[in-house]
């Protein structure tokens, strides 16, 4: 009973732990510069109360007139068409100078708050507002005040917008090709190997051969080689490509003429390869062990009916294993998406084609002070697998192979 | 001409001999029940003859042709395994297709067989579902219509009813046996059960350690059993078996005369003529085969009485403290602790 109560409280916080930062990136996506900039993301959701400088009018605005009226939050939102203030007039900020109690004939200068429905002295007016926002400035003899700036203090309400987004996906460029440049190399580095490692997995699994379980404990333990130490020789070697390319498109194309035969050796392809290289061990070795668990005699049936390996590989392996390869699938592409190194090292450098997550790390610099387009890029970022994980969660609740075998 | 047949069978898993020197003539349209107990290798024989596992020695004809070398699927032989091994992403139709799909059949054709099947083994109704929707006997009619359609020489069944429960298996045991005459079709079946063996079988092959036992048909065995082995892996419940002596041999060296602890005999049958007079032998008598008799040659001591309705099973302790069995199908007036006397008839008695 403790235990289990302990149990559940650990879960909590880890979940705690976990959603807090993600909560706070996109609330600060949501929120307007000012606000991301001034105050934490967990004011956002509450009424807070901030000040804010508004003028009475605008100048040469007013005829000549005793009374004038206005609207404190109307002034404030003038001209902004975003994040528009609204909430409750606590106060506003009285500087001026009274008649002093202690010594008749001076003034002294006071400041104090002067709460709603209290009237104060604005350029010789009587200034009175209301929770609203709405003001009355009267005078006792007809003039044109000019415009005066007060300080306010709003009870203000939380208020989110998209606005962020937008500017992060329409104003330039930048994310929308990172986007593409992710999708680019993400979806091919995810069929490449999660295909070779299928064929790969049957042929472990079922096909007889000889040195097969010495070939696949090789296979499997490549998947210790940390990727950072293959850099240096996958570099040379994609360079050695690209020069023999460089020197095949000169002699079969006439390249020299119109522009450069140079043939890059960082590319989108370069990335292919790499991702599939360091994927295909851990691949092949989840789906060789998922495939190996298939009933026998459903093979052997198939044997029997006539299918050689090429029909039950495309007949029943795929089929059957549907949630193995859709879980692995999920992994790389994870994996890719998310994957900063081997990009910075060896995916293409121009600024069009640089994947998300090089895109970010370039706006922690230019974004500095702009949290909200920092956060509104990473979630963007963020987005793309989540909905590839909720659109595969499905496969992973098994029971695909209920009914093939006894009992089941 | 045979249908099948197997000369000097071997097989071996690494240094294990699973299979040793199997012959086996099958004629055509025969019912072949190969039984014995776990681990004797009749699944084996069966993968042999199916082609799933490779020959160590020997040859293997069906329907005229040496099949040694061929894939299981040119062999001519459909097989329906215990655990029934149907495709579980397909429908019923599709699964029966499936091998008619693969040899590129036309469409229309590959329907009208599996409709055929399908009506054989009325399931026609079943074609369009999954087989996690299916029942356990439902299921393993499906694999039977798989095997149906594609029209084999020959049928294999390894333990198809040992996944059902009891009263499924009757029926489904009557229905095969309905389908073998339907289709007249030559089968090879596995099965542990000598029920089984007993009811469907023309002919049964009894197996232990992989080398074949005896070969026949099912009341000839159970009569002439040729060894203890058989003659105690048939019939329940197992027969009875007393140790002593020959005390003498008729001239044909058919017949003996048997004196052990509490039992002596005439002349009865002597399974193994080897023997010569003096020698150990066992006698071996079926537990309904003897009879109360108040001046019988052997006598027990009732330790347990188990009446099943049908017949009551009487289990004794000789006066030489073998224990022993007694069947009848009345309900004998005896409980625990008598003593009964009992007789038997020499025809039923076997030497061994
Ligand atoms: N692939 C294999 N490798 C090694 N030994 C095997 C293999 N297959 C079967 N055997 C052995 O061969 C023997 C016969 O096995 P088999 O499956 O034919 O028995 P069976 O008569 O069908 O038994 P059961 O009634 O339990 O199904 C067993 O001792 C088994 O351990
Ligand atoms: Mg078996």
């Amino acid at each position: 009973m403790v235990s289990r109560s302990l149990h559940h409280a650990v879960l909590a916080l880890i979940v705690f732990i976990w959603v807090v930062p993600f909560v706070a990136l996109v609330t600060t996506s949501l929120r307007s510069e000012l606000a991301s900039k001034t105050s934490g993301f967990w004011t956002a959701f509450t009424p807070t109360e901030l000040g804010h400088r508004f003028s009475t009018h605008d100048k040469g605005a007013l005829e000549e007139g005793l009374v004038f009226t206005g609207n404190i939050f109307d002034r404030l939102n003038l001209g902004e068409d975003s994040f528009p203030i609204s909430g409750v007039v606590e106060s506003v900020l009285f500087q001026g100078r009274i008649p002093d109690p202690d010594n008749p004939d001076k003034t002294k200068l006071i400041r104090k708050l002067v709460p709603t429905g209290e009237v104060m002295d604005v350029r010789g007016g009587a200034f009175r507002f209301d929770a609203n926002g709405d003001f009355v400035w009267r005078f006792d003899a007809p003039t044109i005040p000019r415009p005066k700036n007060l300080d306010v203090f709003i009870n203000q309400e939380p208020i989110f917008g998209t606005e962020a987004y937008q500017e992060v996906l329409f104003e330039n460029k930048h994310v929308p090709n990172a986007l593409i440049s992710s999708f680019i190399v993400t979806i091919p580095a995810t069929i490449i190997p999660i295909t070779i490692a299928a064929f790969a997995a049957y042929a472990f699994a079922w096909m007889r051969f000889p040195g097969r379980d010495w070939l696949f404990v090789i296979v499997v333990s490549l998947m210790v080689v940390p990727t950072q130490l293959a850099f240096l020789p996958i570099l040379q070697g994609f360079s050695g490509i690209a020069s023999w390319a460089t020197a095949l498109n000169a002699w079969m194309t006439d390249c020299e003429t119109t522009s450069s035969c140079a043939v890059a050796s960082k590319s989108f392809a370069s990335l292919w390869v790499t991702h599939t290289a360091f994927g295909l061990p851990l691949a092949i070795y989840l789906l060789r062990n998922y495939i190996v668990g298939l009933p026998r005699e459903l093979l052997e049936s198939a044997r029997i009916d006539g299918a050689n390996h090429l029909q039950i590989f495309t007949k029943l392996i795929v089929p059957l294993s549907v949630p193995a390869l859709a879980s692995f699938s999920i992994f790389q592409f994870l994996w890719v998406w998310n994957d900063l190194i081997v990009a910075l090292y060896i995916g293409p450098n121009n600024a069009d084609d640089l994947v998300f997550p090089i895109r970010l790390q370039q706006q922690l610099g230019t974004f500095k002070d702009q949290l909200h387009l920092l956060n509104a890029s990473a979630v963007i970022s963020m987005i793309v697998p989540v909905i590839v994980f909720l659109a595969m969660q499905r496969y992973f609740i098994r029971g695909l192979l209920a009914g093939s075998v006894k009992g089941g | 001409m045979a249908q099948v047949e197997l000369k000097d069978v071997n097989k071996t898993f690494g240094e294990v001999k699973v299979i040793r020197n199997v012959e086996l003539e099958i004629n055509k349209g025969e019912f072949v029940v190969f039984v014995g107990p776990s681990g004797c290798g009749k699944s084996t024989l069966l993968r042999l003859i199916a082609g799933l596992e490779t020959l160590t020695s020997g040859e293997i004809v069906i329907a005229g042709r040496a099949v040694m070398d061929l894939p299981p699927s040119k062999r001519g032989i459909a097989m329906v395994f215990q655990s029934y091994a149907l495709y579980p992403h397909m429908t019923v139709f599709h699964n029966m297709a499936f091998s008619l799909n693969l040899q590129g059949m036309a469409k229309a054709e590959i329907r009208k067989r599996v409709e055929a099947a399908a009506k054989i083994l009325q399931m026609e109704h079943l074609l369009d579902r999954r087989p996690a929707a299916l029942s356990g006997g439902q299921r393993q009619r499906v694999a039977i219509g798989r095997s149906i359609v594609r029209n084999p020489d020959v049928f294999l069944f390894d333990e198809p009813l040992s996944n059902l429960d009891a009263a499924l298996r009757h029926d489904t045991r009557v229905e095969i046996a309905k389908l073998h005459s339907q289709l007249g079709a030559t089968t090879i079946y596995v099965t542990h059960d000598q029920v089984e063996a007993m009811t469907l079988a023309d002919k049964i092959v009894v197996l232990k350690d992989g080398e074949v036992m005896q070969v026949g048909a099912p009341m000839e065995l159970f009569n002439h059993p040729a060894n203890e082995f058989v003659a105690g892996f048939l019939g329940s419940p197992k027969m009875n078996f007393f140790d002593g002596k020959l005390t003498a041999i008729s001239k044909d060296k058919n017949r003996a005369k048997f004196a052990g602890e509490g039992v002596t005999t005439k002349l009865v049958r002597l399974v193994s003529g080897d023997k010569a007079k003096g020698a150990k032998a066992r006698l071996g008598i079926r537990p309904q085969n003897l009879r109360l008799d108040s001046k019988g040659g052997l006598r027990g001591r009732v330790t347990l009485v188990e009446k099943l309705g049908t017949e009551t099973i009487v289990e004794l302790v000789s006066d030489g403290k073998v224990p022993f069995r007694f069947a009848s199908p009345d309900v004998p007036a005896l409980r625990v602790g008598d003593h009964a006397r009992f007789s038997f008839s020499a025809k039923h008695a076997h030497l061994f």
